[in-house]
């Protein structure tokens, strides 16, 4: 695996009802990198990080994630991808009832083989992990408080943590801050950056900000009606083409329905 | 891991506190503090498990005794089979019969609690003294069942469908009124204000500001309820309140099992049907809700505000243009389609109530000699008559109610995991047993109970088992449908995490859905509850059978203390359960 990329897709097309949300595209991307992923919104930014873990199957071309195709990966085989790939959600995906650490300990549920419901339902060792990963993204004094009480910044900072707790090789994260203040996302990128560059983990992040985008990664990658316009090293690269990105879109409003058909195929997909 | 980790420590900025242990030292607490939440949950779950086991002493359930119950069950089936229906015009007069009943019994019990939900509110500003009696007329009609009062009529104003119109009408008024109450206290308390700024009475109040903004969830609550009464109303014959059931209870009285299986076929095909029409009616009108309720709410706020000249606006104008269409005069209505529609509606409404009223045959010098009987019954009840006896059946019905209820929870959680889209394990399965689910809560529970005495003998036995039934589909609905509105956002993550179907399940589902699978299980004991009390009706065990008895024996005294036992267990069920619901959330 030296040397390969973690991520590789080739040629990936995708459509949900008849409208085309990804349409061949190509993105390889190298161990310990930090990818940014921008465009308007219906772009397919979701849907691209979906094919990667699998929550999504392409209709063309073939991904390859971590050195498996998750198309061709039996349940458990694609469970045991999952847990190597971390997601992060725009919503956070928290169980709002429950403790930050026991959302936290739900990340290690791959390794386990019960169901759980419970702190206490989770070994020792595994609850003093948790804890660590609380600490790391700064929230170690608030495990015992209920999700829904947090603030959107401290519930995203829960959601890393998550990740966290199953080591993953590859993080993908999905408008991570697109809820959050401008002081909340600062610090929730940073923490991302933080974990790419200290442990070698590559991260794809779907933003909208560009100055943002600019600042954190160290590539930056645009989509635009499911297709790849862009794709340089972050340093060096003018704000000003970003955003044309996004100003050509608005000009051509040709997206305008394809974020509602790429949401119900999500919909659709989860249900299937 | 812990190498990369432990490098972490110093480096942290902005979002670590202060002073931080390394990793390798004391972690701090693993386990989570005692909530009030865990210990009421838990309360909850031991006391479910022990009054089922209680129940099951009680009524001496057990293996054997429900293996030969089956057998029994079973024979008893097939004795009925084939059905034998009775003549199709014989049919169409007993449905229309009970559907009349019904209507009649809805739209009184709506005219009678238009007034009690207005003085009853807490928002309501004319004489103080009104309230508490409104809200325990409302508490009392509500905890006594349609049959309690059924029979009660049906002693007053002698046998036929007046008696079971009334009996619908005084109990749906507790519910109606209810959440009548509650529409009228949410309703924003501004435009009253300015109504009462203009020098109006507080009436004129709530005619012209109120009603008209509660209009639509009053009409919504008013077609709930009508659903439930024909339900109702189909076996009020029973104690010969009139409707199909008389023909049902004529059937089974005289053995004719045949005759009997006919009718509950009748019953269920027209519970289906209704089931498939309120399924349909709910589609084409209640999903484009918030754009006819906005229509009908700036509609009649136009007629209110007539003499202001902003009469002009048609109905269906709901982007706000206050302009008036060419050539009308500015004290037009704006006679359009959709005021065309709604007014023939309204008037369509009101024949059919008034037919219905009519068909109950409520002549003078029938209603002028019901009055010595009501004299009778009211002098009659003073003072109550309490007895050991009659507590110990208040008790039976209660252990009953909660046995079958916890059983029924607990069965209905798995068929609600096999029906709900985001659990099912295969969606044809799922089909299957909502389709079931429908048909098994098609029938009334007293056709279950007069099904298991007829097969099983008289006694708590036979209403434990409808019960079960009953509190089994219902529950499984109830879960079913607050499965399918969670957050599938913490699945999809848990998913993604890695986790297993059922690790998905028991992390990401289940604490969602435990404050809705709580409230639900003891919304299902609620009205098992008020079940059980009429099972007796049919010799199901429980007081049921004591109050019928007391009032056919003239015992008047015995039935006012039954009904205030019923009325003092409900609520305080009731009561537990609003309790446990707020603090569990």
């Amino acid at each position: 695996m030296i040397g390969d990329p973690v991520l590789r897709l080739s040629e990936v097309g995708k459509g949900f009802h008849g409208t085309t949300v990804l349409d061949g595209v190509s993105l390889d991307v190298p161990q310990g990198q930090f990818v940014a992923l921008v465009g308007p919104s219906g772009a397919g930014k979701s849907t691209l990080l979906r094919l990667v873990n699998g929550m999504h199957l392409p209709d063309s071309g073939t991904v390859r994630t971590l050195g498996e195709n998750p198309a061709a990966c039996s349940r458990s085989r694609l469970r045991a991808l999952r847990a190597r790939v971390g997601f992060v959600f725009q919503q956070f995906g928290l169980v709002g009832r429950l403790s930050a650490l026991e959302n936290v300990l739900m990340g290690s549920l791959a390794t386990l083989r019960l169901p759980r419901y419970g702190v206490m339902s989770y070994p020792r060792a595994l609850r003093i992990r948790a804890v660590e990963h609380l600490d790391r993204v700064g929230l170690a004094d608030r495990r015992f408080q209920r999700c829904d009480t947090l603030s959107g910044g401290q519930q995203q900072r829960v959601a890393v943590a998550r990740t966290l707790l199953q080591s993953p090789e590859l993080i993908l994260a999905d408008e991570p801050v697109a809820s959050l203040d401008p002081a909340a996302s600062m610090v929730v990128l940073e923490i991302l950056k933080r974990i790419s560059a200290e442990d070698g983990i590559s991260v794809v992040c779907s933003l909208h900000q560009v100055e943002l985008a600019l600042a954190t990664a160290d590539r930056v990658v645009a989509l635009r009606g499911g297709r790849l316009v862009l794709d340089e090293p972050a340093a060096g690269l003018a704000a000003e083409r970003l955003r044309e990105v996004y100003e050509t879109a608005r000009a051509g409003s040709a997206q305008a329905g394809a974020g509602d058909a790429q949401r119900d195929g999500r919909v659709g997909a989860r249900d299937g | 891991m812990l190498s990369a980790m432990a490098g972490w420590g110093p480096a942290m900025v902005s979002t670590t506190p202060a002073t931080r242990a390394p990793a390798t030292a004391d972690p701090g607490p693993l386990r989570p503090p005692w909530s009030a939440r865990a210990l009421i949950a838990a309360g909850l779950l031991v006391a479910a498990v022990a009054v089922t086991w209680l129940t099951f002493w009680w009524i001496g359930l057990s293996p054997a005794s429900l293996a030969a119950g089956l057998d029994d069950t079973a024979r008893l089936l097939r004795r009925m089979w084939p059905p034998d229906l009775p003549r199709a015009g014989d049919v169409a007069w007993m449905i229309v019969e009970t559907l009349l009943i019904a209507v009649a019994g809805t739209g009184l019990a709506a005219l009678a609690s238009v007034p009690l939900a207005f003085v009853a509110a807490r928002t309501h500003k004319g004489p103080r003294r009104l309230r508490p009696p409104a809200r325990a007329v409302i508490v009392l009609t509500r905890a006594v069942p349609t049959l309690a009062f059924a029979i009660l009529f049906v002693r007053i104003f002698g046998l036929g469908p007046l008696a079971g119109a009334l009996a619908v009408a005084v109990h749906s008024v507790g519910m109606i009124a209810k959440l009548l109450t509650d529409a009228v206290e949410e309703a924003d308390p501004v435009p009253a204000e300015a109504a009462r700024a203009c020098g109006a009475g507080e009436v004129q109040v709530a005619v012209s500001s109120v009603l008209p903004r509660v209009f639509p969830a009053l009409a919504g609550i008013v077609l709930y309820r009508l659903d439930i009464n024909i339900r109702a109303s189909a076996v009020l014959g029973v104690v010969g309140a009139g409707g199909i059931g008389v023909a049902l209870q004529t059937a089974l009285g005289s053995l004719n099992y045949h005759r009997a299986a006919g009718i509950i076929c009748v019953i269920v095909v027209l519970v289906l049907l209704l089931e498939l029409l309120s399924v349909t009616v709910r589609r084409t009108v209640l999903r484009p809700t918030v754009r006819r309720r906005t229509a009908s709410r700036t509609s009649r706020r136009d007629l209110v505000g007539r003499d202001t000249g902003a009469a002009g606006r048609t109905a269906g104008d709901t982007t706000g243009t206050a302009a008036l269409p060419g050539g009308r005069a500015p004290h037009d209505v704006g006679w359009d389609r959709g005021r065309v529609l709604r007014v023939a509606g309204a008037i369509a409404t009101g024949v059919v109530f008034l037919v219905s009223l009519w068909s109950l045959d409520p002549d003078p010098g029938r209603l002028s000699g019901a009055w010595p009987n009501l004299r009778a019954v009211l002098t009659g009840m003073w003072p109550p008559a309490f007895s050991g006896d009659l507590l110990m059946a208040v008790l039976e019905s209660l252990l009953m109610a909660l046995g079958a209820a916890a059983v029924g929870a607990a069965c209905g959680l798995v068929l609600a995991l096999l029906t709900a889209v985001n659990t099912t394990p295969w969606r044809p399965l799922s089909a299957m047993v909502r389709v079931l689910l429908v048909v098994v809560r098609g029938i009334p529970d007293l056709v279950y109970a007069l099904l298991f005495v007829a097969a099983l003998g008289l006694g708590p036995y036979a209403g434990f088992l409808a019960l079960w039934i009953s509190s089994t589909a219902l529950a499984a609905k109830f879960f079913a449908d607050s499965l399918e509105q969670l957050d599938p956002l913490p699945h999809e993550a848990l998913t993604s995490v890695g986790a297993r179907r059922w690790q998905a399940f028991a992390a990401g589902i289940w604490p969602q859905f435990v404050p809705s699978f709580t409230g639900n299980g003891l919304f299902v004991a609620d009205l098992a509850l008020r079940e059980s009390v009429v099972l007796g009706i049919a010799g199901a065990g429980g007081v049921g059978y004591l109050m019928q008895e007391s009032i056919a024996t003239l015992r008047y005294d015995t039935t006012a203390a039954i009904v205030i036992a019923i009325a003092v267990v409900v609520y305080a069920i009731e009561t537990l359960a609003r309790i446990a619901r707020r603090h569990l959330l």
